[in-house]
């Protein structure tokens, strides 16, 4: 009998090199001859651009070019487009100014490309940015989400005198109003999910070669999507179908900011070809913070409306969601996308949603863990703290009393998710028993006597992802020596797809692990894929690979009954093999695929190689789920919080690798205790970054995390025959608002309700100073 | 520009003093060498201290300890007699940046950059920590607090240099403490840091305080009200409250985004009133 692998806490094989040094990030990479990049970056948030000389720079001995807008606009270079535009309400047009690769007459956010130098060596590149000279006529800025689309707010696109892009609603209006207007009780919040500077550890990087001899370019950059850049350029690059390669090796981290198509994707692409030779553009840190997409930015103004008895009757809000200066990429995608998840796991009978997208003079906002859903639960949850807290009621009573059960599935919540597994309450419970609610008052107790305060907070939640209209493909190649290629349109950053989707094939074919060999990153060997994004490879690739499999072994069925001498109907598959039903005569899979290869050992007349393609177009959504549960102490002097205690219950269907799915929580986890805690977005009243480096945007480190229960404990997926659910973004989207309930627990015998994120030091201590004008030390 | 890995303290010195253009002592590195990559400093000579044996030394003297300027914060936390013996000046060095930090970054270094919010400054001021400053013609015992006169000003001359720091022989029932507050537990720039040293006498009477804070003005504070709060008492919930208070008052922190003034001014009153427990423990803990 094989070996199970799914399942299997298996070490990563791809940890193996990134540990030791060998991984291969872009900037390893060398190519002869290659030129360096540096951009010119906008100075201002918001400015007319009135002279721009180049002269002075380009003479400098050593740079190979210097270029403007002006230069990719004749060859035809395009502006960067949304990918997605919502349905606009009705009676308004939507608004969604595309990015230019550099500025075009205006910037509208601070960093924003101006020029390009193209020179011999990196500083060399540098030094000629400083010899550009421009000169800008500063425009007013506007910054603050809740107040953009306000009359008086500086105009970021005088084609949107109002800064909105689009409005767009769901749900429905009169039947949620109808709720409010009968309830018993109806509970308010402005709530603010902050922005966040996403951060990976290796920047953003593109070298790009000149055309070769047939006219093809080849882009080496890091991101999530190989295909997306492939096709993406080509098109806004005006450039033939075929022309573009885009190889992707290994990813320091990506989190959605890598999902894009940047400006300096385009450009870089564009250098090469107009001057032949290799281009290179490794970005820095500092760069990243004015280029990168941000995140979050939504300002929602939420109500609840419920019975005497705490039944919710009804949920509204209107969220102002900051896309930036510009509506590229998924921006306009993110604030619209996760709204559904808002029901929660709850019995809601009507809600409302409107989105207000506005223009400010920010860096762009995009898609990054969760892409909507982290911010539609960090609603309804703060919404049923405060209502718990108005109306009496306990906080765990009154989400028990709103939940739906598994009898009730399947339920479609009023925002149109239709949800079919979990056992939403039994998950409540296990998660309230392995974080010890028992013993909280003794902890509690222990640090009042520290002079602490302690509080606990618990988020049950339920996502949806990997949904209809999502295609993948996948093909599965046997190999000569008995294993299993496959060419996956995935693109690991951090995922562990090379172990987790080799445990698949290779726990259904009686392979070791190492025989599987996943191919990422490469759209010369990997034709077609949607990329990784949104918690679903597994979910949408592992599925095609399951497909994949099954028609594999009908195709490997002639041979081994040829090879066994048997009928192939009277073939039974189990165990990683085929044998002759009733007998003991079996033969593994791995000497079927070196059979396969063998022309010798083929039935007669047939053709070497056997190899299966399979795509997979899920139905419906998964829909993980899961409960939370944060513990914290506050020093009340200083402010600072500590997260001391995590637990959570996680139903994510199958699961292939816990070890990975434990990191993925972690990393999740850190996310949301930075956004709770730490993560301070802050800029100006002219658009200026305050918090434009690592020593004023406090990320999260190791020593800030808590120790961390994850119970894995659920239902397999009934919408895709593999039975997962995804995992990659769950731990950012419930912890937000239970690391600021326990906050606001702790916090609540000194008179504070309600508290903004992040709860900084700071915010802590003011809000404690301003709820009680003279605490007690 | 040039590279110099001069034997000898005299030999440094000249180096300085002969220098065309801008010298600058290279002890750990981890303030020039990043000013340096970051185009904020360009000197034209660099004079490395690291090879001169009387500046990697700790030795103790008739009047103290006396720290090697190119000791790094790492070899200090080793030394058990130092850590014993002065705890408070220890733990400061011993919070600046992260371990790799810590193998190069030196006392003297963290003093002579002038920032005000360098960790160990407080501490050794507290305890009356003497700079052994060495020109080409004579060498002075220098107070820590004079060394620095405004964010990255310093009163050595252009061809002095820092030899050692002394840290002074504690009277018996002595005590020190340093804490700083910053928005996460390690590797940032303090937000505030106080430290405390105290002296008591046979039935537990402080007799002496120096009550320092930092990163709350352009340099350190010699906060006198705190010291008198707690000279001629036990220390006791009081005498603290009173010097935190003190603390607050004397601070003069500017609004920036790592902090506000109000915010500063009271975090720097509770650090040093749980400094002042730390040493008090620490006092009463010692013969
Ligand atoms: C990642 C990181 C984290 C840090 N964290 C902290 C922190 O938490 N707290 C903190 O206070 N600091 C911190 N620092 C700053 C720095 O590490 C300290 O100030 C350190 O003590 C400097 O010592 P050094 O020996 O490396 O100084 P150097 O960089 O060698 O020198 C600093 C300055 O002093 C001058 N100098 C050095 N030695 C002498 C001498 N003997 N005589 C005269 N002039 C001299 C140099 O010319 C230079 O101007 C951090 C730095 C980094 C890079």
């Amino acid at each position: 009998m094989s070996a199970r692998q799914i399942g299997r806490r298996l070490p990563r094989k791809e940890d193996r090199r990134l540990l030791t040094g060998a991984g291969r990030f872009v900037d390893d990479l060398r190519f002869e001859g290659e030129l360096h990049v540096a951009f010119l970056r906008s100075p201002h948030a918001h400015a007319r651009i009135d002279t721009l000389d180049t002269a002075q720079a380009a003479a400098m001995p050593g740079v190979a070019g210097i270029f403007t807008i002006a230069d990719l606009t004749t060859d035809g270079v395009l502006d960067i487009p949304p990918f997605f535009l919502p349905k606009e309400v009705e009676g308004r047009e939507i608004f969604a100014p595309a990015q230019p690769v550099l500025a075009r007459d205006h910037v509208r956010q601070i960093g924003e490309a101006v020029a390009m130098v193209v020179a011999e060596c990196a500083s060399l590149a540098r030094d000629a940015t400083e010899r550009i000279v421009v000169t800008y006529t500063p425009l007013p800025a506007t910054v603050e989400t809740a107040t953009a689309d306000a009359p008086g707010s500086a105009i970021v696109w005088p084609e949107a005198p109002d800064n909105l892009c689009y409005i767009h609603e769901i749900g429905d209006a009169a039947a949620t109003a109808a709720a409010f207007a009968k309830a018993a009780h109806i509970v308010e919040r402005r709530i603010v999910n902050n922005r966040l500077i996403i951060h990976s550890i290796e920047p953003r990087a593109v070298i790009a070669l000149p055309p070769d001899s047939d006219g093809r370019q080849t882009i080496h950059t890091n991101g999530q999507t190989p295909h997306r850049v492939r096709d993406k350029s080509v098109e806004l690059l005006g450039l033939p179908a075929g022309s573009l390669r885009c190889v992707i090796g290994d990813v320091g981290g990506a989190f959605g900011m890598k999902n894009m198509i940047y400006p300096e994707t385009l450009s870089v692409l564009w250098a090469a070809r107009r001057l032949g030779r290799p281009v290179r553009w490794p970005g820095s840190n500092g760069e990243g913070f004015v280029t990168d997409s941000q995140a979050r930015d939504h300002v929602s103004d939420a109500a609840l409306a419920l019975d005497t008895e705490g039944r919710i009757l009804g949920f509204r809000t209107v969220n102002r969601a900051n896309l930036g200066a510009y509506a590229t990429n998924m921006g306009t995608l993110s604030p619209v996308a996760g709204i559904p998840a808002s029901c929660g796991p709850y019995r809601i009978p009507a809600a409302h949603v409107q989105v207000r997208a506005v223009l400010t003079n920010t860096v762009r906002t995009d898609v990054f863990r969760g892409a909507g859903r982290p911010e539609a639960i960090n609603l309804i949850e703060r919404l049923i703290e405060a209502a718990a807290e108005e109306m009496g009621i306990d906080r765990v009573e009154l989400r028990r009393r709103n939940m739906i059960g598994p009898a009730d599935l399947p339920h479609e919540t009023p925002t149109g998710l239709v949800y079919d597994s979990g056992d939403f309450p039994a998950t409540l419970d296990r998660a309230r028993e392995i974080a010890d609610l028992d013993g909280f008052g003794a902890r509690r107790a222990e640090s009042e006597a520290r002079g602490c305060l302690r509080g606990l907070g618990l988020v049950p939640y339920v996502e949806a992802n990997g949904g209809p209209g999502m295609t993948e493909p996948t093909d599965l190649i046997t190999t000569p020596d008995g294993g299993v290629t496959v060419l996956s349109g995935m693109m690991s950053n951090g995922q562990g797809h090379e172990t987790a989707f080799a445990q698949i094939v290779a726990d259904r074919f009686g392979l070791d692990p190492d025989e599987v060999e996943i191919v990422q990153g490469d759209t010369d060997r990997v034709k077609h894929g949607m990329g990784t994004a949104g918690s679903r490879s597994l979910v949408l690739d592992g599925t095609a690979m399951h497909l994949a499999m099954e028609t594999l072994v009908e195709l490997a069925r002639p041979i081994a009954g040829h090879l066994l001498e048997a009928a192939p109907a009277d073939l039974a598959f189990e165990d990683g093999g085929f044998v002759i039903a009733g007998t003991d005569r079996r033969i593994a899979m791995r000497e079927v695929f070196r059979a396969a290869h063998d022309p010798a050992r083929l039935p007669p007349g047939d053709a070497p190689g056997l190899e299966a393609h399979a795509e997979f177009t899920p139905g419906k959504h998964a829909h993980p789920n899961g409960c939370h549960i944060a513990e914290v102490e506050v020093d009340p002097d200083t402010g600072r919080v500590r997260v001391l205690r995590y637990s959570c219950v996680q139903d994510i269907g199958l699961v292939i690798n816990p070890m990975i799915v434990e990191g993925q929580i972690h990393g999740g986890l850190a996310h949301g205790l930075g956004q709770a805690l730490l993560e301070d977005t802050r800029y100006d009243a002219e658009g200026q970054l305050l918090s434009g480096s690592l020593m004023d945007y406090c990320l999260p480190r190791a020593d800030d995390m808590p120790d961390i229960s994850i119970i894995l404990e659920g239902t397999p997926c009934p919408s895709n025959p593999l039975g997962v659910k995804g995992v990659g973004e769950s731990a950012a989207m419930p912890s937000p608002p239970a690391i600021t309930a326990a906050l606001l627990d702790a916090l609540a015998p000194l008179g504070v309700h309600d508290i903004d994120m992040p709860a900084t030091p700071q915010a802590v201590w003011r809000t404690i100073r301003n709820a009680a004008p003279a605490p007690q030390p | 520009m040039r590279f110099e890995s001069p034997q000898t303290t005299k030999d440094a010195v000249a180096l300085l003093a002969g220098a065309k253009g801008k010298g600058r002592v290279l002890a750990g590195g981890t303030d020039l060498l990043v000013q340096m990559k970051s185009g904020m400093a360009a000197p034209d000579v660099i004079v490395d201290i690291k090879r001169i044996p009387a500046m990697k030394s700790i030795k103790a003297e008739k009047d103290g300890m006396r720290v090697g300027a190119a000791v790094a914060s790492a070899e200090m936390a080793e030394h058990a007699a130092l850590a014993k013996g002065w705890p408070g000046v220890v733990e400061a060095a011993d919070l600046i940046g992260s371990t790799q930090i810590q193998g190069r970054a030196t006392l003297a270094g963290n003093l002579c950059n002038g920032s005000p919010a360098a960790d160990s400054v407080p501490a050794m001021a507290a305890i009356g920590a003497k700079a052994r400053v060495v020109g080409p013609k004579k060498r002075r015992d220098v107070l820590v607090e004079k060394i620095v006169t405004g964010p990255g000003k310093i009163s050595l001359a252009k061809d002095e240099l820092i030899e050692s720091i002394l840290l002074p022989k504690r009277p018996p029932r002595s005590g020190d403490a340093y804490l700083r507050f910053i928005p996460r537990t390690e590797m940032d720039i303090a937000v505030a840091g106080a430290a405390v040293s105290l002296t008591l006498d046979t039935k537990g009477v402080c007799t002496d305080a120096r009550v320092i804070i930092g990163a709350v003005g352009p340099r350190i504070i010699d906060v006198k009200d705190g010291a008198k709060a707690l000279i001629g008492t036990k220390v006791d919930k009081a005498a603290l409250k009173a010097m935190e208070a003190a603390c607050s008052a004397a601070a003069t922190p500017i609004d920036d985004k790592r902090g506000t003034k109000e915010f500063r001014k009271h975090v720097v009153g509770v650090l040093a009133r749980r400094a002042g427990q730390i040493a008090l423990k620490r006092a009463k803990g010692s013969k």
